[in-house]
C-alpha cells in the first residue's frame, strides 16, 4: 500500500501536483495553502507530482521503483568528486 | 583512453561459450544503444512528422505478432495478458490497475472491453531518459503497437492501446479490445 507524506514546511502550495495527478490523490488546501493527501489509495507511483514540485516536499513509501538504466554511472563518478 | 583489448585464438564455434565482456561492457553498449535509439527516434520524427508514430506503431506491432505466435490462445483477456507480462519480462513490467471504486479491472462499454495497464519498468521510458527526450513521443508507440499485435494474435480480435498518463516512475495506458474477430 502506497504512502505519501507531503513536507508541510517545504509545500509552497503552488498546487502544481494537484493539477498534474491523474487520480485527484491530492488537493490543495487553500485555508493553509498546502497540499493534502485525500485519496492515497488511487495512488499509482508514477511520481509525476515529484517532478513537477518545485520544492521536493513529496515523498512515496512502499512502491515499486523502476530501474533507472538510463543514469551513467561514470558522469555520477565525476559529479561526486565535485559536489 | 585506454581498452583492454582482448587477444587470443579464435575458432568458429556453434553455441558461443564466452561473451568476452563484464558488466561495465554491457552497460556502455546499454548507453550507447539507449543514445542511438533516442537519436532515430528524433530523426525520424523530423523527417516524417506525425508519421514517424504510424512507422514506430507498425515496427512494434509486427514484433507483438511474432511474439503472440508463442502463447496459446486464449479469450480470457486477464489470461492473455499474464501470458504477455511473462513474455515481455522484467524490462517491460506491467500490472493490471484500477481505481479504489471500480469492481473489476476491466469495464465493458459499447461492446468493447477496456484494461487499465501500469507499465512500472520500461526500456523505451529509460531511452527516452538518457537522450532527454519527452514521454509519449514515437518511441512509447513502440511498445503500443507491441502490447496490440500480441493481444490481436492472442485473441484473435482487434484491439487499441492509449496513454492515459505518463511519468517518471511509471505510465497508465488503456487497452481495449473489440469483440468480434479483426
Amino acid at each position: 500500500m502506497v504512502k505519501i507524506k507531503v513536507d508541510e514546511d517545504a509545500c509552497v502550495g503552488c498546487g502544481s501536483c494537484v493539477e498534474d495527478c491523474p487520480n485527484d490523490v491530492y488537493e490543495l488546501d487553500k485555508e493553509h495553502g498546502k497540499t493534502v493527501v485525500v485519496k492515497e489509495e488511487d495512488c499509482m507511483a508514477c511520481l509525476s507530482c515529484h517532478e513537477i514540485c518545485p520544492s521536493q516536499a513529496l515523498e512515496h513509501n512502499d512502491i515499486h521503483v523502476a530501474k533507472r538504466l538510463y543514469i551513467d554511472r561514470k558522469v555520477n563518478r565525476a559529479l561526486n568528486k565535485i559536489i | 583512453m585506454e581498452i583492454d583489448e582482448v587477444r587470443g585464438d579464435f575458432k568458429p564455434e556453434i553455441i558461443p561459450k564466452e561473451t568476452q565482456g563484464d558488466i561495465d561492457d554491457y552497460e556502455e553498449a546499454l548507453h550507447v544503444l539507449m543514445k542511438f535509439i533516442g537519436s532515430m527516434s528524433s530523426a525520424l520524427e523530423q523527417v516524417s512528422g506525425r508519421g514517424a508514430n504510424a512507422i514506430v506503431y507498425q515496427a512494434g506491432k509486427r514484433m507483438g505478432h511474432e511474439a503472440g505466435k508463442l502463447m496459446e490462445k486464449t479469450d480470457d483477456i486477464e489470461k492473455a495478458l499474464g501470458e504477455m507480462g511473462d513474455i515481455l519480462g522484467k524490462e517491460f513490467y506491467f500490472e493490471m490497475w484500477k481505481p479504489s471504486d471500480q469492481e473489476g479491472y476491466t469495464t465493458e462499454n459499447n461492446g468493447e472491453t477496456s484494461v487499465k495497464l501500469l507499465f512500472m519498468d520500461c526500456v523505451v521510458r529509460q531511452a527516452l531518459r538518457r537522450t532527454g527526450l519527452p514521454q509519449k513521443g514515437p518511441l512509447c508507440y513502440l511498445l503500443y503497437g507491441y502490447m496490440v499485435g500480441a493481444v490481436e494474435e492472442v485473441m484473435d480480435i482487434k484491439g487499441k492501446l492509449d496513454i492515459d498518463h505518463f511519468g517518471p516512475n511509471a505510465c497508465l495506458k488503456t487497452l481495449t479490445i473489440k469483440w468480434g474477430g479483426k
